[in-house]
């Protein structure tokens, strides 16, 4: 279980008077499940992009365990990111031409040459407890709740100890948000990992067990 | 490291584009490409052609014209060398054959040329590829790209190919043998004996026995040009009879060598020195006021470098044709890599190291200049095959089209600038921002 600690983040960019984020301190304890919300412009996907070693704050430390992102150079960041972090994102970011099963492969394989022993088992495996069939079916094929599936069960293909999702729910009707929301929590229980989840769906949000409010970049409600 | 199935689909999802700019850079490619062949296979091709011609002499006046006329058979009005020339040539011990060249005529836009066996057999060293060869004054032997069977009755017209002209109704000839395929323009025409064509133009034969000296060597000596009437003096010799229906007219006692005296001029005369030092001593003797002797092969060497101006001229537009490909592939990569900023930052935002993603973009890239390439060596070889065989129907020269080291290495030359090239968008793939993912 990886905590984060995270101090003195400031963010700003050259241009802008006020910084897009100033968080004085953040703790989310390993395993813990976080919802992040707020108006739009109010640096949650910042947030997530420097939790998540995207992008390198100009001040402060973004402690996971005893790693400070802010202190690593870019290509450690990738490969920290690759080992820790599982990734869902709004807009799926599948890759069409390829089968579900070769998606969820697809960071295993710009990671080695040859797929690791089980990779490919625990690729299925996923695929299977997200509820999908047929993972030879095309990516385009596929509706936009299996495609949110097929990004689930790639964001854990690495056996990650943090789940970060940016508005997963967003762009899908109703069930099937609900489904891929469930899938998220349960997952997250079962995988033993750290839930982030950047939303403006106010279903989902109340079933994390903490909310943290960004205003402006400074956290209304929530920081601990 | 490198995903080649994440490649491949990348490929087949954008198999449009990837279409456009193989087929553009195999376009750009074929040109220089040909450009190189078709250059070296004319130059190959028209040298081949004067290999036969060791020496020609002719009259005082452009040894290019010389050339272009006796080698390639581009007829034009040539001075004429008086008859005792010719004589005098065949009787040198130095020489092995001397024949002279005889324009004038045609038939279905083939050149009659008038000369002797001694040419056509190199002395009897070259057999006919079927038939046989001159023997009587209506015998006719045809190149062997001539469309006429043996046996055949050739009404030679006045003048050269192309041009009207009266017929000669009072000298047919009958086709009597072919050479074997030479590659050059004389594949193309048919030749008759020097003496029938001096005959049809009432011209003095040199084999009429002794009554030869009758007539005026000076007269011949000083013909001006012939207005359309090449190589050939019209009506200066005393009349003969029309002859065409004995094998040897009365008073013609063979065909060919030994000349006797007072026979009629003739535009060149192309000679087989007996060795390399009689060549350039020949050469020397006959470089005077009033004849001139050539090397054809030197001749050629001269317009080459003619050529090798035209060839530059081409090889500049086709790397200029090149270098506007590449900008448009290199403009259109980084336009094509401006809308895949998020892919880049989502395959980043998933773990994709930088290097994986700098070598997705320079291996597609590659992918496709590499195809196109490949693509360009066989359209340049194609069209340069084609061109070359278009210019060989039309001319009979036979350019050897041939795909040589050098042109590989022109392609790998391109291949090479192209991997640098390509580093451009593969750098700015490299450096882009993986936030870019999450945003918007």
């Amino acid at each position: 279980m990886t905590d984060l600690n995270l101090q003195n983040l400031r963010i700003s960019y050259s241009g802008l008077g006020a910084p897009v984020l100033d968080i004085a301190h953040l703790s989310i304890a390993g395993g813990e499940s976080v919802a992040i919300t707020g108006p739009s412009g109010s640096g949650k996907t910042t947030l997530l992009n420097v939790l998540t070693g995207l992008e390198r704050p100009n001040e402060g430390n973004v402690r996971w365990g005893h790693v400070d992102l802010a202190a690593l150079n870019e290509p450690r960041r990738d490969a920290w990111r690759a080992r820790h972090i599982g990734l869902v994102m709004q807009d799926f970011h599948l890759f069409s031409g390829l089968s579900a099963l070769e998606n969820v492969l697809l960071p295993a394989r710009f990671r080695a040459f040859l797929l690791p022993a089980g990779v490919r088992a625990r690729a299925l495996a996923l695929l299977a407890r997200v509820g999908l069939s047929r993972p030879m079916q095309t990516i385009e094929t596929m509706s936009r709740g299996e495609m949110q599936r097929v990004a689930v069960a790639r964001a854990l293909i690495a056996r990650p100890d943090i789940l970060v999702a940016d508005e997963p729910t967003a762009s899908l009707d109703e069930a099937s948000g609900a489904v891929v929301a469930d899938l998220l929590l349960e997952l997250a229980r079962e995988e033993q990992a750290t839930l982030i989840v950047v939303t403006h769906d106010a279903r989902l949000a109340p079933r994390m067990a903490r909310q943290i409010r960004l205003v402006s970049g400074r956290i209304s409600e929530g920081a601990a | 490291m490198i995903p080649f199935r994440f490649i491949a689909a990348d490929l087949r999802r954008l198999w449009a584009g990837a279409l456009v700019i193989i087929l553009l850079i195999g376009f750009a490619t074929a040109l220089g490409i040909a450009v190189g062949i078709q250059e070296r296979a004319l130059r190959l091709g028209s040298a081949r052609a004067a290999d036969r011609f060791d020496l020609v002499i002719g009259a005082a006046g452009s040894d290019t014209q010389l050339v272009l006329s006796t080698v390639f058979l581009q007829t034009a009005p040539l001075t004429l060398l008086p008859g005792t020339v010719l004589k005098t040539l065949a009787e040198d011990r130095r020489v092995e054959w001397a024949a002279p060249v005889g324009f004038g005529d045609s038939y279905r836009g083939l050149p009659i040329i008038g000369t002797t066996q001694e040419f056509l057999s190199d002395k009897g060293r070259k057999p006919l590829a079927e038939g046989r060869g001159f023997e009587g004054m209506r015998d006719a032997v045809i190149g062997a790209l001539v469309d006429l069977p043996l046996g055949d009755t050739v009404q030679p017209v006045h003048g050269l190919p192309g041009e009207a002209g009266h017929v000669h109704e009072e000298q047919a000839y009958i086709i009597t043998g072919r050479l074997s395929p030479t590659g050059t323009p004389w594949d193309k025409a048919i030749f008759v004996p020097i003496e029938t064509v001096w005959n049809t133009h009432d011209l003095p034969t040199g084999h009429e026995s002794m009554a030869g000296h009758a007539h005026d060597h000076d007269g011949h000596a000083a013909v001006p040009r012939g207005l359309g009437d090449y190589g050939l003096v019209a009506k200066t010799g005393p009349a003969h009879g029309p002859s065409a229906s004995e094998a040897l007219p009365a008073g013609v006692s063979h065909l060919g060598p030994p000349w006797g005296e007072g026979m009629a001029g003739v535009p060149a005369i192309i000679v087989k020195p007996k060795s390399i030092a009689n060549a350039y001593q020949l050469r020397q003797q006959y470089r005077t006021q009033t004849t001139l002797g050539v090397f054809p092969a030197e001749v050629l060497t001269r317009l080459y470098a003619t050529l090798g101006d035209a060839r530059l001229v081409l090889a500049m537009i086709a790397t200029g044709t090149q270098i506007l490909v590449g900008a448009a592939v290199a403009l259109v990569s980084v336009v094509h890599l401006s809308q895949r900023r998020r892919q880049i930052g989502a395959l980043r935002a998933l773990g994709a190291p930088r290097l994986a993603i700098f070598g997705v973009v320079w291996i597609e890239l590659m992918l496709l200049i590499g195809l196109g390439v490949a693509l360009g060596l066989g359209l340049g070889y194609l069209g340069a095959q084609i061109a070359a065989s278009a210019f060989t129907a039309q001319s009979g020269i036979a350019l050897p089209v041939t795909l040589e080291a050098s042109d590989l290495c022109f392609a790998a030359l391109l291949l090479a600038a192209a991997a640098i090239i390509a580093l451009v968008p593969a750098w700015l793939a490299y450096r882009q921002s993986p936030a870019a993912a999450l945003r918007g």
